[in-house]
């Protein structure tokens, strides 16, 4: 168990993000309403110049086909963008490092990987990736990810809204998410990051003499801009293979309390922009609400074992940073880490395998928030008929189809989990890579597919899943968990837009006891998927005495 | 559900029923029901492992031969049970049907012919009628189908339809139900209906289950369900490839075991027969819906609009007091009251006789009534009265002419000193005809009267040889019960509206007494149309009730609209249910039916989903138990190794026969607001569906233990 000081702090950081969250959230529903703002003057004629150069009419509207369409075909020509400069990154310039160019599986997967918003790196970025694919294939594309995921769950949100027309503009909404809301957010964050001792050049590695004479490569770069994106951002990816457990990322306590604390900003955010933007601010209580309370029952169940400090830790977080940093990387799905996962006690695995497989607690940016839309409308209908009417969410009522929308929603997840795990093992890719068929074999299976699944990026195998097997299948998985959903999800606010609206007679979704049972709806669903799964790795672990991950 | 809702008849278990049962069982019939189909198939998979266990190698061993066999076992009577419950379901609707068809008999009718200048009569098998042919029905015969009276008046029995004793009276526009009786005169009637079309045949087909068209609530619960079955197929192609690739040794059965304990099987099977048992309970209340999507909707109402007349009141006033006018005492009033209304058979006249009565003011000239002279109501005056002459005369028998003959007779009953009293001449009725015939109406004339319209209660003026004596004061009677039906509404969140021909003050008035808030004073039956589509434009799901021919559009706009049988067929044509027997104070009964329906079907699916995560714990430690025993761990119950699995699956199977009653007779619920219930029922079906099963499962397993 954890002691007081450390509770104080957990409860701390999380209140912070809550109340940042609900400070941001009328800025961010101005940006996407376009509302006058002080930015106008300098954004408006560079976002201008933006639709000019795209050929984007910022007064056309979308409806929700052409919106994901849209999403999709723009997170396509990044990726194909992406794939020509990790491909040919060697004949390309800002290499002082001379690193040549990536295979086409690895490179598949890794900008599947950063559009997807996942960042499962099978690559150690220090001594894989140049400057220039740092910079333009992998720090862009965490920003044009979270724009994406801002986006759809705006357009989401859009539609759900009574007396909505359309979805909105997708390419009005991704500049601005980018000029308005990631940029400053991220400027801001990265002279902090500075300030704290991250390093921000492009000067190159550094070598220097040691005290013993040795010659040592000091790893360098543009790291502070990158780890604020890629926190801020929900994407996880870091600059060094490592991650956050690397020095350089992150320094010291400060710098990690900062870091945590970006995770959970924008996905807070976007549960009080959800009320917002709906005109009803007390909706936003299940989806913020039931978001947290599934975050503390991840972390109750991750401070359950005494946090002590394992291989495969740092010295500088200790245990307890350890494993609340790694829950809260999977609660809202960023994946990144500062610690080994396989140094961590298996009930901190099995709490972030639960924030991965929930997926709104408050999960990533824009996505979380769709899940737990899709889990309310879920639990609407199931438990909802109990209170004797058709069940209705926001008033409108629940159809076959959107019943079928939301349940092929729910289905993708186990789907692309569960047959690629299989398939790791039934092809034998598991065990080539040395991956036993014990539960710590299959946990790191399991894990490695969830993750992707989940869009999250965190891992236990790293470069070391550099395989083509792996590449190829986790390429596939995190492109389906990200698209399919999305555009479901899309497809059913889409369908909501013009639908009649019952007056609040139905069922009152705004409640605490509305959220209490969406919260136990959700365990149970989560759990009746993937209990047998869990029960195989991490309770398996558990019960077989590896405390330590490694031991 | 309320008490005053009766109790489902339970179809008896009898041999027809356990045949049909197995008949559906072959896996065609079960295409429908997907659930229950797969389990069918599981069935069929552990039977072959039975059979030939080598070809299951290595996931099946000879030695588990008699374990396959218990399985298969409980797997085939798992799709029983539902079949069984589709079957108990389908009977107790047909039996209900049923009993109304028995007046369906085929009988020979006196078909008419109309010629030019006269008609035959053709003695025609009902069957063999079409619309439109005329019938004459005289004393005796029974009403082939349904029809519409052309000429002639009837008294018609339809006590076998509508559980309504007395005979009713039937005249020319009126409508006849197939199978109802004449007792009395002649009718020349026309066929309204062809003979496959009455409602009766209608109710019978929508009871067939395989004919049913499945409502859009269900087709719903059917996509979660068939959602549910392709996760727990993932779930269970991925274990038993696990247990392949990894080696870890899983049996087949216990996995295909495992899998049917996951498969929403009590829903699945018990989904049609839920459905079935809500027309069911409409039927029972003889109440006919042309769709299960009907009833439904009715669940959905935001608003029910009430006609004030025969919904919240009994349709007549009663008197309860005597206000005098100054100079008069409330004796007089109420002894002439007594005359005037002794022959006045109306309701109204009743009460006065029974206030008068209970009051003591019974008149000492009681005995001369017998020889007065009765002014029947008229509409022109408004008024009636009675005239009792100083004149001795006999004393008649009752009759239906009564008091109208008048002749001499000596009496000494009657006071001698009244001899030389005049004639008394009392009327009463609308204050305004009253005042027109008054000489020199009291001062207080206008004040009482409209003290008493104030309170909105009907006043009755009273006149005695042209002065004004009072008032009677008459009230509306409520229906019985009506008060706590329409509070027992309102807490569910539902808006009821009175809707009444009466002055705004009196509509207030009875509106207030019943606790409704809103009333359409003064309106006509046309208003109904603009009332639905003023509520339908703030998307709110309107019920409502009506007989009359200008009801018909409002009916057929109204999400639930149900028809009297006693209105005119365009307004059955347009409802979507009718009741046969008028009452439309059941309007509120169909909206708590639909919601009971709706409440039933999430009750048991939450119930059926919550049930896994007990089986889960039973199964699991099992599963892997020869290659990763420390799973057993998760074995909280502490089954047995071979029992456990037998006990999830023999609980899972017994629970949908245990649950059979609650679906037939629908979740039972007091009214309260929508929030209230559905926390309600997500606490017993939700942490009950989660426990239950913990407690069911160990005890079969102590039990097969002990065997």
């Amino acid at each position: 168990m954890i002691d007081a000081i450390q509770a104080a702090y957990v409860v701390a950081i999380l209140g912070a993000a809550i109340f940042s969250g609900w400070l941001l959230a009328p800025y961010v529903v101005g940006v996407y309403n376009r509302s006058p703002g002080r930015l106008d003057r300098f954004l408006d004629p560079l976002e201008n110049l933006i639709y000019r150069v795209v050929g984007a009419d910022p007064a056309h509207t979308m409806d929700w086909k052409q919106y994901f369409l849209a999403a999709l075909l723009v997170n396509i020509v990044q990726m194909a963008i992406a794939a020509f400069i990790l491909l040919f990154q060697g004949s390309l310039p800002l290499n002082p490092q001379g690193f040549s160019g990536l295979s086409w599986d690895l490179t598949f997967n890794t900008v599947v990987s950063i559009a997807t918003n996942t960042n499962l790196q099978h690559y150690n970025g220090e001594t894989t990736l140049s400057y220039l694919s740092q910079m333009s294939a992998i720090q862009f594309l965490q920003f044009t990810s979270a724009a994406t995921g801002l986006c759809a769950a705006v357009a989401f949100v859009r539609g759900l809204t009574n007396g909505s027309r359309d979805m909105g503009n997708f390419y009005v909404d991704f500049v601005r998410s980018i000029t308005r809301i990631l940029i400053p957010l991220c400027f801001v964050a990265a002279l902090v990051f500075v300030a704290l001792g991250v390093p921000q050049t492009l000067g190159g590695y550094v070598t220097v003499k040691t005290i013993e004479g040795a010659s040592q490569t000091i790893l360098v770069g543009p790291v502070a801009s990158l780890v604020s994106i890629m926190q801020i951002g929900t994407n996880g990816g870091g600059y060094y293979g490592a991650n956050s457990a690397y020095p350089f990322q992150n320094p010291n306590p400060q710098s990690d309390i900062l870091e945590i604390f970006l995770m959970l900003l924008l996905p807070t955010t976007l549960c009080f922009v959800y009320g917002l933007m709906l005109g009803k601010k007390r909706e936003t209580r299940p989806v913020l609400f039931g978001a947290y309370a599934l975050f503390a029952i991840d972390l109750i169940i991750a401070f359950i074992p005494t946090s002590t400090l394992n291989s495969g830790m740092e010295v500088r977080f200790a245990g307890f940073w350890s494993a609340f940093w790694t829950v809260v990387t999977t609660a809202v799905t960023t994946g990144s880490v500062n610690s080994t996962l396989a140094s961590q006690h298996p009930l901190v695995v099995l709490s972030a395998f639960m924030g991965m497989l929930i997926q709104s607690t408050p999960g990533g940016i824009g996505a979380g928030l769709m899940y737990m839309v899709m889990y309310a409308v879920i639990t609407v209908f199931i438990v909802g008929l109990m209170s004797g009417r058709t069940p209705e969410y926001l008033g409108f009522k629940i159809r076959s189809r959107d019943v079928l929308l939301v349940m092929s929603a729910f289905l993708i997840h186990p789907l692309i989990i569960l047959v690629p795990t299989v398939l790791a093992y039934a092809t034998g890719a598991a065990s080539t890579i040395g991956l036993g068929t014990n539960s710590l074999g299959f946990t790191q299976v399991l894990y490695e597919f969830t993750s992707a699944a989940a869009n999250n990026g965190s891992d236990f195998l790293g470069s070391m899943a550099d395989t083509p097997f792996f590449n190829v299948s986790t390429g596939v998985v995190m492109f389906l968990g990200r698209y399919a959903p999305m555009g479901l999800l899309l497809a059913l606010s889409g369908s909501v837009i013009g639908r009649k609206r019952s007056p609040e007679s139905g069922l009152k979704t705004d409640t605490i006891a509305f959220t209490a049972v969406l919260v136990g709806s959700i365990m149970i669903l989560v759990v009746l998927t993937f209990f047998p799964f869990l029960a195989l790795g991490p309770i398996l672990s558990y019960f077989q005495g590896n405390v330590n991950g490694l031991g | 559900m309320n008490n005053d809702i009766p109790r489902t008849q339970y179809a008896a278990l009898n041999g027809s029923v356990v045949v049909d049962s197995i008949l559906r069982l072959s896996p065609v019939s079960l295409l429908s029901n997907p659930v229950m189909f797969i389990t069918e198939l599981m069935f069929f998979i552990v039977a072959a492992m039975a059979i030939y266990p080598q070809g299951f190698a290595p996931a099946a061993s000879v030695g588990e031969r008699a374990y396959y066999v218990e399985i298969a076992s409980i797997l085939l009577i798992t799709v029983w049970f539902s079949t069984l419950s589709d079957a108990l379901a389908e009977q107790q609707a047909k039996n209900t049907a049923g009993s109304l068809r028995k007046l369906k008999t085929k009988v020979i009718s006196k078909k008419v012919l109309r010629e030019a200048f006269s008609s035959t009569v053709v003695p025609t098998s009902s069957d063999e009628l079409s619309k439109g042919d005329l019938v004459l029905l005289e004393d005796g015969d029974v009403v082939p189908i349904d029809s519409e009276v052309l000429e002639g008046i009837a008294m018609v029995d339809e006590s076998l339809l509508t559980g309504e004793s007395a005979p009713v009276r039937k005249a020319p526009g009126d409508v006849l139900i197939g199978g109802s009786r004449i007792v009395s005169d002649t009718l020349t009637v026309r066929i309204s209906v062809n003979p496959e079309e009455g409602y009766i045949n209608q109710m019978i087909r929508m009871v067939e289950s395989s004919k049913r068209p499945k409502t859009p609530n269900e087709q719903a619960v059917t996509i979660v369900l068939i959602g549910l079955t392709g996760i727990f197929t993932i779930i269970i192609l991925a274990l038993l490839g696990l247990s392949v690739t990894l080696g870890l040794g899983a049996d087949l059965s216990v996995l295909i075991a495992l899998y049917v304990c996951l498969l929403p099987t009590t829903i699945g099977a018990l989904l049609p027969a839920i459905g079935l048992s809500g027309i069911s309970r409409l039927y029972q209340r003889k109440i006919v819906a042309k769709s299960g999507r009907a009833v439904e909707t009715a669940g959905d109402a935001d608003v029910v609009l009430l006609d004030k007349t025969g919904t919240i009141t009994v349709g007549n006033r009663a008197a309860i007091e005597f206000i005098p006018f100054e100079g008069y005492s409330e004796r007089q009033v109420g002894e002439a009251a007594f005359l005037s209304s002794w022959y006045d058979d109306t309701p109204e006249g009743r009460s006065i006789i029974a206030l008068s009565y209970n009051k003591g003011f019974v008149p000492k000239n009681l005995n001369s009534l017998p020889l007065s002279e009765v002014f029947e109501f008229s509409a022109v005056t408004r008024t009636s009265g009675v005239k009792i002459g100083r004149a001795q005369e006999f004393m008649l028998p009752k009759g239906r002419s009564r008091g109208r003959m008048r002749r001499k007779f000596s009496s000494d009953s009657v006071a001698s000193d009244d001899d030389q009293s005049p004639d008394l001449e009392i009327i009463k009725g609308a204050p305004d005809s009253i005042k027109r015939a008054l000489i020199s109406p009291p001062q207080d004339f206008d004040a009482v009267v409209d003290a008493v319209a104030a309170a909105g209660e009907t006043p009755m003026a009273i006149s005695q040889n042209g002065e004004a004596l009072g008032v009677i004061r008459l009230k509306d009677v409520l229906k019985p019960g009506i008060k706590e039906k329409i509070q027992g509404i309102k807490t569910m969140g539902i808006r009821p509206v009175m809707i009444t021909g009466d002055q705004p003050l009196t509509a207030k008035s009875i509106a207030g007494e019943v606790g409704i808030d809103e009333y359409v004073p003064r309106a006509k039956p046309e208003d109904k149309f603009a009332i639905v589509q003023k509520e339908q434009a703030q998307s709110r799901v309107v019920a409502m009730i009506g007989d009359g021919t200008n009801d018909a559009p409002a009916l057929a706009v109204a999400d639930v609209g149900l028809a009297m049988n006693s209105g005119t067929e365009a307004a059955k044509e347009a409802a979507n249910m009718v009741d046969l027997e008028s009452n439309p104070a059941k309007i509120i009964d169909v909206v708590l039916l639909g919601k009971q329906l709706l409440m039933t079907r999430g009750a048991v699916t939450t119930f059926s989903i919550a049930n896994d995560v007990a089986k889960y714990f039973a199964i699991m430690p099992v599963i892997f138990s020869a290659t990763v025993p420390q799973l057993e761990a998760l074995n909280i119950l502490h089954l047995g190794l071979h029992s456990a699995v037998l006990s999830a699956l023999i609980f899972n199977a017994l629970v949908i026969p245990m649950l059979i009653p609650l679906a037939m007779r629908g979740v039972r619920f007091r009214p309260s607001g929508t929030m209230s219930l559905f926390l309600r029922n997500a606490f017993v079906y939700g942490i009950g569906g989660i426990v239950v099963p913990f407690i069911g499962i160990k005890l079969i397993d102590i039990l097969l233990s002990a065997i």
